[in-house]
């Protein structure tokens, strides 16, 4: 962490020289006042935070994380996790034994086979599903885990675990942890930028999934737009513009007026942090819209993603947007579905097919893109949903068959990374013979969580928070393990 | 969670199909070993866990290197149970790494098997048993029972005539025959219920909030009963009636625990200190800044007090004529005159009942889910907290209402029903405010129930206890000397009215509640609200039925159109009798006419869908209708119902959690509060609050105990926090937290002298105010002394005031205030918000402005963008200090945002209106109303340049862009958006924003 006093120090010295020089350095430092710290009886040191670029705990594998998150659950016996089990037993009832996690008992049905094909890809020999047909070209930079496990078949409780460690709303999701431990390499973005689809609503639990909790507002996730202004009151409303010279004479009427007012208030250091804060706004307007400007791409780059096809457009968009996003430093790009399309609860024979064509060709692209330019070496991608499906048809008593889906599925589920040193072919973990559970190699939650920021080069008990006098971690009090066996 | 385990057959799938999955024991057990504590476990215990657990030291009251310290357990009960490794707490942390703690020393994987092993052998010694063999008892079945069956076969429901909530009704049973056969499991039909898993009904779980019974919990059920169901004398742990162990004298002396005593005012020796005393606060605080050799700073101008004072008590700037009115006040006591005419503006309470609502954890809906119901009724309870501080209610009142207000009076059956006897239950609403999601089936277990109490708990303990005892909720509390029974003694005084197995839903969702079972709410009974009800449904109601009426008359007239048209084209013989025919209902027609009916009526009338392809502005006028009817509908005032907490009597026991966990009960724990805050020995006084009363009385016990004037936290946590609002800083830094790891009081003297003042002057908050207010203390200047801050740079001596940002509804209502947009009625349902695609939350003005911010609907998840922005926290579930943050957000808000932006032209116009067109005026008037002072000169040519030059760049701009004709927008001409622009970057400066 920065050291208290030598900000002061800058602060005071600085005072003068605000509109100068001096401004690079506060470009991006945010200032937080308040009560902090509490030992016992010193007074608390005052307590800055900011999102200057911090050192890991040790030499990372990645320098950013692309998360794609697959809200709703994407069913793992249909993409990643055959079970010929399923064939043979089909349409055999197993429902008292999967009751507790059964969210709609009445429409519970018998064990479903998966209506899709598996096969081998890769050298690696890697199961994917013909659903994902560009994703399976990549298997051997992929490792699948089988056997991440939540512990809630409701998808709020369980995006509140996935997010931020615990069934709780209220609590920092995993990318302020991020932004908190690292900070970002370019001041003039935010350090963890949600892209949520802009044709559509927000996902569950909305923005709390990027929320910050009690770790301070400045590493909470930043929605970034496509279209209008990217960041909410970059820039005004169209009807309130106003001509450039009229906006610069405003700007330098209000530098004016402040320095008149901290001229009468020596020292008062919040009045300088809050001179930068304009500053800084000032610039964040120009870096923002240029970092979400997908035209400065080829045609050709648009293509491999899907740009123009209306099937994936919306989602190649934001994939191609992340990649320049972790280009220009920032750390971690949140990329969230369109509603929930992957929580197939009927006719899972056409939704899940939707879900699959609106991503798998961008998410394929992304990873040749980083792969090209080199950034794959450096970039964690990850895929996954706060939970699966049950093996087990959901229909309601006396439906056509053909309108089955599945249910919620929290006790086993798969998910996959790749790039920063993955070890690509990987299948890790497993499920019981119906794919209902992990049974063997179990990752949990917190487990992730702590794979992930490994791979950032962050120890799980090393990244703490103090707080009301206790050590707040993502990871809680649980017992957690790095699966160290998914890196080279 | 079990699954699919081999204890239960799978009738339904081959044997081996799912065998991976079993977690549980197998059947045929390892063979016994023959292992014994002293020369095979005690060794490897003293070695691993010795640093804190043997040789004397006896961490958490557990001694592991002595046969008798094993056998007694630690302050968390047991930790060995021989022959059931997964109830012995040895054992769970020791597997799960948790101890020994930072992972120092660990034992290797063999040697926990090998405690395993030997608790599961029997944990057995040299002598023989570990103890006199720890059998079931009903304590051991009967939490599993309460979690799992009690909701349909209890004490509200009795599903096929049966109670299991004692062991005799067991044995009564009931249609069926007996629940249970002591001895014989295999003939009890419990056991084959739950065997065959038809019981819990699989099915209907989620209706109602169960989990099926776990592999472990069969066991439990199974053995008691084969061991003939044994029942044992139930000792409930209450403060007395087993010993204190936990809690030491040592403990009870620590500086906040003690009841506080009023210190004799200190003598200032310095004369030139002396005189800066203006009450016994300032000889308290300049003894101590004499001691370093420091002072009080000057006292501030008149100016900067009245624009303080009045942002402090009213979150408002003051008008210029209140300005006037104190500077022109030449008599003594001025100042104090000018204090009290804030104190009494009914702006007072919106300001301090917000902080108040912030440790309520207040909200508009109930959280935790993505619908985030809305609470319709929540808003009472936050006008009763306005109210009360209006009317300084003492605060020892203000706690007995909102903690016991249902235990106050017996509203049931009072004569007459007056507001006062439903603010007792309108106050209790301080209770209800934690994230509630028990409204959706899916989550209405009792883990979900029991956040709600932990979250309460919470709020109780950071708001007026000033304690953080959440840690005791899994274990002994690390740092303060709050053993985890106590924290459920805690969940027993609220186990009335919060029964995490006998539960009532907050709300009913749409789509999420099966049960339409009647939320946990009250009816408003006072005639005076029933009838205001009754007349503004009236009044949507009609408001609904004009909107309707347009619509009806203009398809009647389309129709009659069509009609005639038709007509036309029929022999003119028939057409009088089919209008009159069409002009009858259908219903009143004669036979002739129902003949014509059935022959023309289809010809003659058209569909509603045809009219809307055949006529646009029917269409129109279909749609906008359809939409503001919704919207009126949705507008509908709702019965009036209390958000009320209250005790239902005959509650279920309460178990201790261990490790916070649901399924792991320790033993019975009765009523009580924190030992280290009492003498330990004395159990809460409780008793039913009025003979007959189908209450407990436990929580206005427990409201009694915290009002007491010798109580030691209450009256100082408070007093703590009227400090940290006026003067930025609590004594106590840590507002919430008094105990160990909280800070020390700067004055430990002031504080409890300011603590036994606010007892002595009745618990009045408000002489709280003035005392502190009139203070030099409070009347210093703002400004930074060089020499003071290099000795005590953080102010905790208080040499000067500290310049403060407006809090996010202080900013928010001043820009209204000051644009002459504050639209100024109090109370009632809060204003509704409007949420942009992009996440902008915006409040929605009405004709006559906005409200103040206390007023808008503060929905979970749709709070007004600029109140988070100027960091209004999330409730989760309450906040105790809110942070205080600078970021590019808060510039780009201000700077780009429409509403401030339109706020900004309505500024402009109200100093056209106020002064006139001459710059030099509107720069004065302008600086009047935002600044609340003249500009000085230089402000003032500064002010005069701007206007000149935005004028000219605004001409420009005019003569670039020839006006559109139409609408002119206000304001239009260059000099007036000149003077909006310059308004507008007002409201941007720090001289607005900051508060010296």
């Amino acid at each position: 962490m920065t050291n208290p006093l030598a900000r002061r120090d800058f602060f005071r010295s600085a005072a003068d020289g605000l509109y100068g020089t001096a401004l690079a350095y506060l470009f991006g430092r945010e200032f937080y006042g308040g009560s902090g710290l509490l030992a016992a009886d010193a007074p608390p040191p005052p307590r800055l935070y900011d999102l200057s670029p911090k050192q890991p705990h040790f030499r990372p594998r990645a320098k950013a994380i692309i998360q794609l998150f697959m809200q709703g659950g994407p069913s793992q016996v249909d993409l990643f996790d055959p079970k010929p089990t399923l064939e043979r037993h089909h349409g055999q009832s197993v429902f008292k034994d999967l009751a507790a996690d059964v969210s709609s008992p009445e429409a519970a049905g018998g064990l479903m086979r998966s209506p899709w094909k598996f096969a081998r890809h890769g050298q690696s020999g890697t199961w994917v599903s013909e659903l994902l047909p560009h994703t399976a070209r990549h298997v051997d930079r992929i490792a699948v885990v089988r056997s991440m496990y939540n512990t809630h078949p409701n998808h709020e409780p369980a995006l509140y675990k996935i997010q931020s460690g615990k069934l709780l709303p209220g609590l920092p999701s995993f990318g302020s942890w991020v932004a908190y431990g690292l900070g970002t390499e370019n001041q003039n973005l935010p350090a963890y930028v949600v892209l949520d689809d802009p044709q559509s609503r927000l996902p569950v639990n909305e923005i709390q999934n990027w929320q910050s909790g009690y770790l301070p507002p400045v590493y909470q996730g930043t929605r970034m737009r496509p279209t209008g202004s990217p960041i909410l009151n970059l820039t005004p409303e169209k009807s309130r513009q106003r001509p450039e010279p009229v906006v610069a004479a405003s700007r330098r009427l209000l530098a004016r007026l402040d320095r008149i007012h901290k001229t009468q208030r020596p020292g008062q250091l919040r009045l300088d942090a809050r001179i930068s804060s304009y500053e800084l706004a000032a610039r964040m307007q120009m870096t923002a819209s240029d970092a979400l400007d997908i035209g400065q791409e080829t045609q050709g780059t648009q293509k491999n993603y899907g740009i123009g096809d209306k099937v994936t457009d919306n989602y190649a968009r934001r994939c191609l947007m992340a990649r320049r996003l972790v280009e220009r430093g920032v750390r971690l790009v949140q990329i969230y579905t369109r509603g929930q399309m992957w929580d197939n609860h009927s006719n899972i024979g056409s939704s899940l097919v939707g879900a699959c064509q609106h991503t798998d060709q961008p998410v394929a692209a992304l990873l040749d893109d980083l792969a090209e330019r080199g950034l794959l070496d450096d970039v964690l991608v990850v895929w996954g949903g706060e939970f699966g499906r049950l093996p087990i048809a959901q229909i309601r008593p006396g439906s056509d068959p053909k309108k089955a889906g599945r249910d919620h599925g929290p006790a086993g589920f798969s998910i996959w990374m790749a790039g920063a040193g993955i070890r690509g072919g990987t299948v890790y973990g497993t499920t019981d013979e119906i794919g209902y559970r992990a049974v063997e190699k179990r990752v949990s939650v917190a487990d992730w969580h702590a794979t992930m920021l490994h791979a950032l080069g962050m120890h799980h008990q090393d990244l703490y928070f103090d707080r009301h006098g206790f050590r707040e971690r993502l990871t809680g009090t649980d017992k957690v393990r790095v699966v160290e066996e998914l890196f080279t | 969670m079990r699954t699919l385990s081999n204890l239960i057959p799978i009738v339904a799938l081959a044997a081996g199909l799912l065998a991976p999955a079993c977690h549980t024991r197998p059947l045929t057990a390892a063979p016994p070993t023959a292992m014994v504590y002293e020369t095979d476990i005690r060794p490897l215990l003293v070695a691993r866990c010795g640093r804190c657990h043997a040789g004397g030291k006896t961490k958490g009251s557990l001694d592991l290197g002595s046969l008798g310290g094993i056998r007694r357990g630690s302050e968390s009960g047991a930790v060995v149970i021989p022959g059931k490794p997964e109830k012995s707490l040895l054992v769970e942390v020791l597997a799960e790494g948790s101890m020994p703690p930072d992972g120092k020393n660990r034992p290797t994987k063999a040697e926990v098997n090998r405690i395993t092993a030997w608790v599961r052998d029997g944990a057995r010694t040299r002598g023989g048993d570990f103890n006199a063999k720890a059998a079931l008892t009903q304590e051991d079945v009967l939490p599993i029972l309460f979690t799992r069956c009690v909701v349909c076969h209890g004490g509200r429901e009795k599903k096929g005539g049966l109670d299991l909530r004692t062991r005799r009704a067991m044995l009564k049973g009931g249609k069926s025959g007996p629940a249970i056969v002591p001895g014989k499991p295999d003939a009890s039909l419990l056991v084959k219920k739950i065997h065959d898993r038809d019981m819990p009904p699989p099915k209907l779980l989620v209706d109602f909030g169960i989990r099926p019974v776990e592999a472990g919990e069969f066991e439990t059920i199974r053995g008691w009963i084969a061991a003939g169901a044994p029942e044992v004398k139930v000792v409930v742990d209450v403060a007395g009636s087993t010993p204190d162990r936990l809690v030491s004298q040592q403990d009870r002396d620590f500086w906040a625990f003690r009841t506080p005593k009023k210190p004799p005012v200190p003598r200032v020796a310095k004369p030139d200190l002396a005189a800066r005393i203006s009450n016994p606060i300032d000889a308290f605080l300049l003894k101590a800044l004499a001691a370093k050799s420091l002072g009080y700073s000057q006292e501030a101008d008149r100016l900067t007090l009245v624009r303080r004072v009045a942002y402090d008590l009213t979150g408002l700037p003051p008008t210029w004529t209140q300005v006037e009115m104190f500077l022109s006040d030449k008599q003594p006591g001025a100042y104090a005159r000018m204090v009290d005419r804030f104190l009494a503006s009914r702006h007072y309470g919106e300001r301090w009942g917000r902080y108040w609502l912030d440790l309520a954890g207040y909200a508009d809906s109930e959280g935790k889910r993505s619908a985030d119901p809305i609470r319709p009724h929540s808003w009472r309870y936050r006008d009763y907290v306005i109210r009360a501080f209006n009317n300084d209610k003492p605060y020892d009142r203000f706690l007995l209402e909102q903690i016991a207000g249902d235990e106050l009076a017996d509203v049931a059956s009072a004569e007459t029903i007056t507001p006062e006897l439903m603010d007792n239950l309108v106050a209790t609403g301080f209770l209800r405010q934690a994230p509630d999601g028990t409204g959706s089936d899916i989550v209405n277990t009792v883990v979900e129930r029991f956040e709600v109490v932990i979250d309460e708990i919470d709020v109780l303990g950071s708001s007026v206890l000033g304690l953080t005892v959440k840690c005791a909720q899994c274990h002994n509390h690390k740092y303060d000397p709050i053993p985890q029974r106590d924290y459920y003694r805690l969940v027993a005084v609220f186990q009335g009215a919060y029964d995490v197995y006998d539960w009532l839903k907050p709300s009913f969702v749409p789509g999420q509640t099966k049960s339409k079972a009647v939320g946990r709410v009250l009816p408003y009974l006072t005639a005076v609200e029933q009838q205001r009800h009754a007349a503004s449904r009236a009044v949507v109601k009609k408001q609904i039925a004009d909107t309707k009426q347009e619509l009806a008359d203009l398809k009647t007239s389309l129709e009659k159109q069509h009609a005639e048209k038709r007509l036309a084209g029929l022999p003119e013989v028939l057409r009088e009798d089919l209008r009159r025919m069409l002009a009858t209902p259908a219903k009143k027609r004669d036979a002739v006419q129902k003949y014509l009916a059935g022959k023309f009526e289809k010809r003659l009338s058209i569909t509603v869908a045809a009219l809307k392809k055949q006529n646009p502005r029917f269409k129109k006028l279909t749609k906008t209708t359809n939409d503001r009817v919704k919207q009126l509908q949705a507008e509908m005032p709702v019965e009036p119902r209390i958000r009320a907490l209250w005790d239902r009597g005959d509650p279920s026991p309460t178990w201790l959690f261990r490790r916070g966990q649901y399924n792991k009960p320790g033993h019975r724990v009765g009523p009580g509060v924190p030992s280290v805050l009492t003498d330990g020995k004395t159990p809460l006084a409780i008793k039913p609050p009025w003979p007959g009363a189908h209450s407990t009385g436990r929580r206005l016990a427990m409201a009694r105990w915290l009002v007491d004037p010798d109580h030691p936290l209450t009256a100082r946590v408070m007093v703590n926090r009227i400090w940290f609002h006026h003067f930025g800083r609590g004594l106590v830094e840590t507002l919430s937290n008094f105990g160990n790891t909280g800070s020390r009081p700067s004055h430990p003297q002031l504080l409890d002298w300011l603590a036994r003042t606010l007892i002595e002057r009745g618990w009045s908050i408000k002489r709280m105010h003035r005392l502190m207010m009139n203070s030099a203390a409070y009347r210093q200047v703002s400004a930074i002394r060089p020499q003071a801050e290099t000795i005590d740079p953080e102010n905790r001596l208080l040499w000067r005031m500290p310049l403060k940002r407006m809090d996010a509804e202080v900013v928010r209502d001043s820009i209204l205030a000051v644009a002459g947009r504050l639209h100024d009625t109090p109370f009632g349902p809060p204003d509704p918000v409007d949420v942009r695609p992009d996440g902008l939350v915006t409040s929605r003005e009405a004709s006559d402005g906005w409200r103040r911010s206390v007023y808008i609907r503060h929905r979970r998840k749709h709070m007004p963008t600029i109140l988070e922005t100027f960091d209004l926290p999330q409730m989760i579930p309450n906040c105790v200090e809110r942070p205080d943050s600078t970021v590019a957000s808060q510039a780009l808000h201000l700077f780009n945002d429409g509403m401030i932006r339109k706020l900004s032209d309505a500024f402009a116009e109200r100093v056209t209106r106020e002064a006139g067109r001459e710059p030099y005026k509107q720069v004065e008037r302008a600086y009047q109303l935002a600044l609340n002072r003249m500009p000085s000169d230089t402000e003032r040519e500064v002010g005069l340049a701007a206007l000149e030059e935005l004028t000219r760049l605004w001409q420009q701009k005019a003569a670039d862009t020839p006006a559109k004709s139409g609408k002119q927008r206000s304001p239009s001409t260059p000099s007036e958006r000149a003077l909006a622009t310059y308004c507008h970057t007002l409201l941007n400066s720090a001289g607005f924003l900051f508060i010296d």
